[in-house]
């Protein structure tokens, strides 16, 4: 804050008195605006003095609008010059109540040593003094003996007592007698190390080392697939010269507070902020900062948890499906690792292929597959987003949708090993090549018996449409079945399946509609080239037609207990081509 | 209603030739008279419509004529297609309209139905009533050519020409748009008229028809009697010899047949010659064999809506 000078432009704030002509008005000379306007004859000179008035006011009322600004700026900088001194004042009060506080402590350190050493001595000289007592009583006591003795009127008992008191008294003479002193009578005084207090008192003119910055957590839309904005903020009233990021990724397999382990990066910058880049997409990176000044390096900071941006997902063309009414987006999610959610984006296009109508947003969809709503007859294109808590990804390449007709891929993987399906997916061939074992791969999910193969779920309610076609000579079952329809079984053959079959016969071409081995005994006279199948899920009718004919052909009345999957299979070498995507012609319509 | 029945029309017509000169002419105006003046028999409300049977004179029978017509809810306000519907050996105009329960369907389709009866009535020929497969209930929708038949024995011309003409002067009926069927020769009738007027049906079905009545008992006595002894008059009225020579638009022909049909075992129906010509001429054919059914109007009853609703197509269309 010392550092902040407004350079102000002095020369802009030139003012006049209000009476005085506008600058640059040299016709008009010094007579003033009124007097001009007075002594005008004709009415331009008038109206140039008119425009001359209003140029002059609005730059009066700039000028007027910087001055405000530059006293706005004065009284700035006037507070925080304010600010910066008290929080000085308060940083040195601090400071030297901490070095008062050191002072007292080692104060109270050290009287309390001379205490402890002073009742250490006294106590040693009593222990002396009453050595000396005792030895003072004894002596007393020695001396009175010796007395008695000396006074006693009875020889005998004299005689008795004299000689060993005089021994006793011998002997104690010959003691010697220690009268020194068993403590100095000098304390000594060592000096106190008092160097710590003078670096505190030292460094208190000094600017101290930052304290931990604050990094803030990851703002929404911040983050993009290879970067991260980061921010943090200075604690309190830091001097800081420049910040140290580092970061690392977050690996599933390492601890999380292995600071040793993989790679951490660095970065040095002197803004608050800073954008890390070359970073893996929907990954998380812990990211902690650092201060420093000419004093030090903080300690750092706490350490956050950011998170880049997804990879765009792929949407599986062959996996969508679509009919008058809704569609059935599948993709793939494009990143190795969970992403939270996905954002499907749907804008309607009109016929000549560019975009009409807002755009609209399906959020929080947690799979990778979406069923919209949508409306008949209508062009849409669709993408989609992958979202996770740094945000939404880049848009996946588009997938153009319509609404006219029912349009189904063929699961392949419900093929039969003999059932070949062309590179487009609408067109299959049963090969009368024969295949050898190893080829003939079954599992769970394909056909074993039957050469046959499922098409998408249809999964919306209402009606649906599709078209085959076949020649004279293929023998095909066409129709439609439940998922669960055995594997192990011919279409029509069970009750899950409902299908229209073509035989060959050495004299004639037969037709049955198959249902839980079920036909009834229908002749045509035409063999059908191009059937229609119309499949009503509301009526629980499934219809089949002669297209070129426009004739009806039979209608099984059913009643779906689940959505069904369109179903075809060959009977004998041969092929038959899908057509969908078709409007449903008017005749197959209730 | 949309026309009230003939008086008053007729005498309209008679006052313009009135001015014109000549008895004949006066002749003439009896007859359109005659043809005009329709007697309305009974009437019943039904589904929402009318079921009436109507009487007149018929010019091609001459003799008087019954024939049923059910008026949907549609015909009070707009123009309706006709559904032509032809009897079988021993009807008459009341067994369709008591039985077969289709005037539901009429209704929900917006469609005039007409059952007229299977022959021509009283006539006082003899032998008329002496066999119910020959004669009276028999009339084979053909024109008789041979004595004492062919004064009176005209149903073709009556079905195919007196009838629409009579109903579409009377009722609310769209010329344009009309289909027939029928039961058993009611079904030989439809499909013979069908295929000899290509596009004047838009569509055609039949119940149990005779199929190939020059193979059959019952259609070598009725020919060789109405028509005569020559065989190749005979194949004018064969569905499968007109079938193997037709040439017209794109027909749809829906027919149903009872499994357990007597008269299909005793091989009076012969369905599989039919078909078997259709197949080769390219027609399209749709023929279903219900099994469980006879040949009674209960088998007709069972599949008339899925009829109704075949004809529908093609009138609404």
């Amino acid at each position: 804050m010392w550092s902040y000078v407004g350079h102000i432009e002095w020369t802009s704030y030139r003012f006049r008195p209000a009476g005085s002509p506008p600058l640059g008005m040299d016709p008009l000379g010094s007579r003033g605006v009124l007097g001009v306007i007075e002594e005008c004859f004709s009415a331009e000179e008038q109206e140039e003095a008119d425009e001359g008035i209003t140029v002059t006011r609005n730059q009066l009322q700039e000028k007027v609008v910087e001055m405000e600004n530059f006293a706005g700026h004065l009284e700035e900088i006037f507070l925080t010059v304010e600010e910066n001194f008290g929080r000085q004042e308060q940083h040195l009060e601090q400071h030297y109540n901490e070095v008062l506080q050191t002072l007292s402590q080692r104060y109270d350190q050290r009287a309390a040593r001379l205490d402890l050493d002073k009742k250490s001595r006294l106590e040693v000289l009593y222990g002396q003094l009453l050595g000396c007592g005792r030895t003072m009583d004894s002596s007393k006591e020695l001396i009175e003996a010796a007395q008695g003795v000396y006074r006693s009127q009875d020889r005998r008992l004299f005689l008795k007592a004299v000689m060993p008191t005089i021994q006793r008294i011998e002997e104690f003479a010959k003691e010697e007698m220690d009268l020194t002193l068993s403590t100095a009578l000098e304390i000594n005084t060592t000096e106190d190390d008092l160097s710590d207090v003078k670096t505190m008192m030292d460094s208190i003119s000094v600017v101290p080392a930052p304290s931990a910055p604050v990094i803030n957590p990851q703002m929404a839309n911040s983050a993009t697939q290879t970067s991260l904005r980061v921010r943090w903020n200075l604690f309190s009233d830091d001097t800081v010269e420049f910040y140290e990021l580092f970061y690392r990724p977050v690996l599933e397999d390492l601890p999380a507070d292995n600071t040793h382990g993989t790679d951490v990066c660095k970065v040095k910058v002197k803004e608050t902020h800073c954008r890390v880049t070359d970073l893996l997409p929907n990954a998380q990176y812990e990211l902690w900062v650092m201060a420093t000044n000419t004093t030090g390096i903080s300690p750092a900071s706490e350490k956050a948890l950011y998170m880049t941006v997804p990879s765009p997902p792929a949407i599986k063309e062959r996996g969508c499906s679509s009919c008058p009414e809704a569609a059935l987006i599948r993709w793939d999610s494009g990143n190795n690792n969970p992403v939270d959610s996905y954002t499907v984006e749907i804008t309607e296009m009109d016929t000549h292929g560019a975009q009409c109508g807002a755009a609209e947003a399906i959020v929080a969809v947690p799979s990778c597959q979406c069923l919209i709503q949508l409306q008949q007859d209508r062009r849409y294109m669709v993408t989609v987003r992958a979202v996770n808590i740094g945000g939404p990804s880049e848009k996946s390449h588009p997938l153009g949708v319509s609404t006219t007709g029912t349009l189904f891929h063929l699961l392949e993987d419900t093929a039969h090993p003999c059932l070949s399906i062309s590179e487009d997916g609408f067109t299959m061939f049963y090969g009368d090549e024969e295949l050898p074992l190893s080829a003939l791969a079954f599992d769970d999910n394909n056909f074993a018996r039957c050469v046959a193969v499922l098409g998408d779920l249809l999964p919306v309610r209402g009606q649906h449409y599709w078209e085959v076609a076949v020649d004279d000579y293929t023998e095909f079952r066409v129709g439609v079945a439940y998922e669960d329809t055995n594997r192990n079984a011919y279409l029509g053959a069970t009750n899950t399946s409902w299908c229209m079959r073509h035989i060959l016969t050495p004299t004639r071409h037969k037709y049955e509609f198959l249902h839980d081995g079920w036909s009834p005994d229908l002749r045509i006279t035409v063999n059908p080239m191009r059937i229609g199948v119309a499949l009503d899920y509301d009526g629980g009718t499934l219809s089949f037609y002669n297209v070129e004919l426009e004739q009806h052909l039979y209608t099984f009345h059913c009643c779906f207990q689940s959505y069904v999957h369109p179903c075809f299979a060959l009977d004998n070498p041969g092929g038959l081509t899908v057509h969908n995507g078709v409007e449903a012609p008017g005749y197959t319509r209730n | 209603m949309w026309y009230k029945p003939g008086l008053r029309k007729g005498a309209c017509l008679l006052v313009c030739i009135w001015s014109e000169r000549g008895i004949e002419r006066q002749m003439h105006c009896s007859a359109v008279l005659s043809k005009m003046a329709l007697t309305q028999v009974s009437s019943n409300k039904c589904a929402g419509g009318y079921q009436k049977v109507y009487e007149h004179e018929s010019v091609e029978l001459q003799c008087k004529m019954k024939f049923a017509v059910y008026l949907p809810p549609k015909a009070e306000t707009d123009k309706c297609p006709v559904f032509y519907w032809l009897s079988g050996l021993t009807c008459t105009e009341q067994n369709f309209i008591t039985k077969a329960g289709a005037q539901q369907a009429a209704a929900d389709n917006g469609i005039i139905i007409v059952a007229p009866d299977t022959s021509p009535r009283g006539c006082g020929i003899e032998g008329e009533d002496e066999s119910w497969d020959f004669g009276t209930g028999a009339g084979f929708y053909v024109d008789a050519t041979e004595e004492p038949w062919k004064n009176n024995y005209r149903m073709y011309s009556y079905v195919t020409e007196e009838l629409p003409k009579l109903i579409n002067s009377n009722f609310a009926a769209d010329p344009d748009r009309m289909s027939i069927s029928g039961h058993s020769m009611g079904g030989h009738g439809a499909l013979v008229c069908t295929l000899r007027n290509p596009g004047r049906y838009k569509t055609v079905s039949a119940f149990a028809p005779i199929c190939n009545p020059i193979g059959c008992p019952w259609g070598q006595k009725a020919f060789a009697g109405y028509l005569g002894a020559d065989k190749s008059t005979w194949e004018a009225y064969d569905a499968t010899v007109l079938a193997a020579s037709y040439d017209g638009p794109k027909l749809d022909i829906l027919i149903d047949q009872g499994g357990d049909d007597q008269f299909l075992s005793s091989s009076q129906l012969l369905p599989d010659h039919l078909i078997a010509a259709c197949s080769a001429k390219k027609i399209p054919v749709v023929f279903r064999r219900q099994p469980g059914y006879d040949h009674s109007y209960f088998f007709i009853y069972s599949f008339m809506s899925d009829h109704i609703k075949h004809h529908a197509k093609y009138l609404n269309a």
